[in-house]
Formats: structure tokens, sequence, C-alpha cells
């Protein structure tokens, strides 16, 4: 598994892919906000498919909607959350 | 190889989608999904041995769905289709409709979409691919007396299909809704032969509709060339409107 830069890379990748971003993974910083205004934009829609996308990618099965409002804030804290599962 | 779900699977229309879908679709795998009642589907997969097979499913249950599901995805490693098939009528004036028969028709008809759709919608968003086909009524846009709780719960279908098909458009996933009219099946079988000519006489097309042609419809929204048709809603009904 990924750690680092390169899993943060990966992250980003991956939500470009799964999300159909119409912008490049470089384009996103590791602590952009992923929802709301200023940050990426995104919405609840996008939300459930990033929850099934990381549990498809990185094997991080996120819950509950408690959960989800912790590790959905930036790249950095999916790729917390996912090296804290190890 | 595709995997499809059809329920009510030992009925005339789920039969008839199910044969339609080994007839024209070499690569289907079929599940049809049937309770007690299933003389019929064993004969159809007994027909086609290894490309179509039963699978216990009682659509009002939550936890029977994730069973007929993860059974699916264990054998199969995919779910690609889901055709809601399965309902259930219990005809009464309004005035008259005892609580079981509307309980019931809504429960069999509209609530089974609900925890259908749900069981498949995370499966299908991994594969970044589904179709889900629900099966309505004509009813809900032009209910007859005596089917408030029917017209109601197919209603209900086509809202939810319209919805969930913004919900999942990201995700390669699409909803459609068909709206069949009188198909020549085991739930016209009430009627006798007077009623039927009646009926007839209000259809442009003088005549039943036959399942295959409800199935050719079912194929064509669960095929890969469809994938920007979501959130339809198709009437078949030779021309009533």
């Amino acid at each position: 598994m990924a750690q680092g830069a390169e899993l943060r890379q990966k992250i980003k990748e991956v939500m470009v892919e799964e999300l159909m971003l119409d912008f490049d993974a470089a384009e996103i910083a590791d602590e952009t906000a992923i929802f709301g205004a200023g940050g990426l934009g995104l919405d609840s829609v996008d939300a459930l498919q990033l929850v099934v996308a990381i549990e498809k990618h990185f094997g991080l099965k996120i819950a509950d909607a408690e959960k989800a409002k912790g590790v959905l804030q930036s790249v950095e804290t999916i790729a917390k959350a996912i090296e804290a599962k190890g | 190889m595709r995997s499809i779900l059809i329920t009510g699977g030992n009925g005339g229309l789920g039969l008839g989608i199910g044969r339609y879908f080994l007839e024209k679709d070499p690569e289907a795998k079929v599940w049809l999904g049937v309770r007690a009642n299933r003389t019929n589907a064993e004969a159809l997969a007994n027909e086609v041995s290894g490309r179509c097979a039963l699978v216990d499913l009682e659509v009002t249950s939550k936890e029977s769905w994730e069973s007929a599901v993860a059974l699916i995805l264990e054998k199969d490693g995919r779910l690609d289709v889901l055709v809601n098939n399965a309902g259930l009528h219990r005809d009464h004036l309004l005035a008259a409709m005892p609580d079981e028969a509307w309980s019931s028709v809504i429960s069999a008809n509209l609530d089974a979409v609900f925890l259908g759709c749900r069981a498949v919608i995370r499966p299908m968003m991994g594969q970044r691919f589904g179709r889900i086909v629900n099966i309505a009524s004509l009813s809900a846009v032009l209910p007859p007396l005596g089917q408030t709780n029917y017209a109601a719960a197919k209603a209900g279908v086509v809202a939810l299909t319209q919805t969930l098909a913004k919900e999942v458009a990201r995700s390669g996933i699409t909803v459609n809704a068909l709206l069949p009219g009188y198909i020549q099946t085991e739930a016209l079988s009430h009627m006798d032969e007077e009623a039927a000519k009646r009926a007839k006489s209000t259809i442009p097309m003088r005549r039943f509709g036959k399942p295959a042609e409800v199935a050719a419809a079912v194929l064509f929204l669960a095929c890969q060339d469809a994938a920007y048709v979501t959130g339809s809603a198709l009437k078949i009904d030779g021309g009533i409107f």
C-alpha cells in the first residue's frame, strides 16, 4: 500500500477518475477542502461515489455518515485515515 | 458475461423478460428472484443450464435483498442489471379498501423497489456500471377505478426512478421505468371474455401486449449503448393515452 506523497497522489487520481472531475489531479492540493465554497465544490452525490471508490481502491470502509464527515474533508484527511488503517 | 437479476421471476412477465435476455444476449446470465412458487422459473433454468439460476428473494425484506445480492456477487463477481418486476394488485374502491390491501400493495410494489435499488446501488457504483429497470404500470399515469393503492405505488416507482436517476447519473448507472398497459400474462387471467373484449376496445391496437414486447424495451434500456437514457418513463400500451 502506498504511503506519504505517493498515496496522496493516488487519492487525487482516483478522485479525478471516479468523480469524472474536469481538472487535473495536480491541481488538487493536499489540504484543499473537498466540499463547500472555496474548495473543490463537490456535493453529496460525489461523497457517496467517493466513499465507494475509497473502499474499492484503498480497502477503507467508511461505515457511517459521522465517520465520513471526518474522513472526507481533504485529500490529507483521507490519506491519514487510510494510513491509520494500515 | 453480464449478470442480470429479475424479480418476480416465476410470473409471466418476469419469465418473459428472462427468456428474452437469454435468447437475445449471449452474454446474459439471468438470475430469477423467486419465493415459494418457482415451478416455471425452474423449468426455464433447466432449459438453459448454466445461464439461468434461481435466487430466493422476498422483495419486501431488506435481509432477503442483502442475501440475494451477496450470493450473486459471490457467484458472478458483479451485478450489471436489476429488473424490479415483482408486484401485485388488490383492487378495491377506496371507501371499501381494507388497510391490508393498501399496505400490502404499497409494500410489494413500492417498498420493494426502494429496497432493491438500495441493495444494488453500492456494488454498481463500485463497478461504475449498472442498469436498473423498474416495471411500473400504465396505472401510474392513467389510473383506473379501484386502484388507488396500485396507482399510487406505481406513480411512486416512477418518481423514485427519476430521482434515483439523478443521484447516480455520474456513476455509470442508469435508472428507467417502464409503464406497461394490458400485457397478456396471468395478471389478466381474472378477466372473462366480455371484460377482455371491453378492455381491447380501449386500445388503439385492439390487442393485449406480449411479454416479449415489454422485454424488448428492458433489453434496450439494459444495454451498454443506452448509457445516455436515464430517468425515463416509457409507456408500452398499444397506443392508449
